[in-house]
């Protein structure tokens, strides 16, 4: 549980840059393309596709961080055994968020599109890519070792 | 939310999840625009271009994810829902429904694929990427198999058929 505290904390750190870097740079012809996680949302909404843009947006960017935070949260007051507020309402969020932590697909899209890409034009990875891998690897490492009888023996004693 | 309306809501989903998939593998996905030339592409022509460029790991990847999984999902579901309340292979229905939840999120795969295609196509008419209303069915597919899979909960596999208040 220490372990997975340490993991979500980690995942949390390395989503920020995740974030703000550019994952790939795309060029053609002299004209060049940087590429966001949230550029994707973005092209998305413009071009009238909002529930896909609201869809990529809630998996890649909302859900992630949602989860981290709840994992870490719940894992920290474990780890003192303290009850902090809201500890039954974060694993609750953890738990219904599980199916939706979807960074790891994500990052394997990168690297489908950048195979799809090459075919195109030419493609360079930038710093983001890097970025979304760690965190993509830091969520699995803390699902594994994330005890989910651990914590739900924990609520149950506070009744 | 009783057990009798979960079932319910899993069976609707999974019969809607079979009848979005055809939209979402017939109608294109998205058109790519590369100097002046349109080309509209669904899911398996995707696929197939990959596989035609030679780079036959990665097809396959992209074919598993968002052609095979979804069919897997929908196909398992029915018959894991078909069984519902008997007594046959329970123990095989608890591993279906694990390995289901493991796989699910993958088909997401082509969303993603879509969204980063769309971002750095937006070069004017050297090279852009449009998405296409099959897209919006592949999506509404893949969030019904989730949710299909989700709201049926593994206990319920190991219930007795009647559960009516008498």
């Amino acid at each position: 549980m220490v372990a997975a505290w340490a993991f979500a904390t980690a995942a949390l750190i390395t989503l920020i840059p995740a974030n703000m870097s550019p994952i790939l740079v795309f060029s053609i012809a002299g004209n060049s393309q940087e590429n966001l996680i949230f550029t994707g949302v973005e092209g998305l909404w413009n071009q009238g596709f909002q529930p896909l843009g609201a869809l990529v947006f809630f998996s890649a960017i909302l859900a992630p961080v949602i989860y981290l935070l709840s994992v870490s949260y719940v894992c920290a007051a474990w780890t003192f055994q303290k009850r902090p507020p809201l500890l039954a309402v974060a694993f609750r969020f953890l738990e219904a968020l599980e199916p939706w932590n979807l960074l790891p697909v994500f990052a394997i899209a990168c690297m489908v599109s950048v195979v799809k890409l090459r075919t195109l034009g030419t493609v360079n990875w930038d710093s983001g890519a890097l970025w979304i891998l760690s965190t993509a690897v830091f969520t699995m490492l803390a699902v594994q070792c994330f005890d989910r009888k651990c914590v739900e023996i924990y609520l149950e004693e506070d009744k | 939310m009783t057990d009798e309306v979960r079932f319910s809501i899993s069976k609707a989903l999974t019969a809607a999840a079979g009848i979005l998939y055809i939209p979402a593998n017939f109608l294109p996905v998205m058109t790519i625009t590369i100097t002046g030339q349109v080309e509209p592409l669904t899911v398996m022509g995707g696929v197939m271009e990959l596989y035609n460029t030679g780079l036959i790991p990665v097809a396959l990847v992209v074919f598993l994810a968002s052609v095979l999984v979804p069919v897997v999902k929908i196909v398992s579901l029915s018959w894991m829902l078909s069984l519902h309340g008997t007594a046959i292979a329970q123990a095989r229905r608890m591993k279906v429904h694990a390995f289901l939840t493991r796989i699910g999120t993958w088909a997401m795969i082509d969303v993603f694929l879509l969204s980063i295609l769309v971002a750095v196509g937006q070069l004017g008419i050297l090279a852009s990427v449009q998405a296409k209303p099959g897209a919006v069915f592949f999506g509404a597919m893949i969030i019904c198999t989730l949710y299909a899979a989700d709201i049926y909960k593994t206990y319920m596999i190991w219930q007795p058929p009647i559960s009516k208040p008498t």
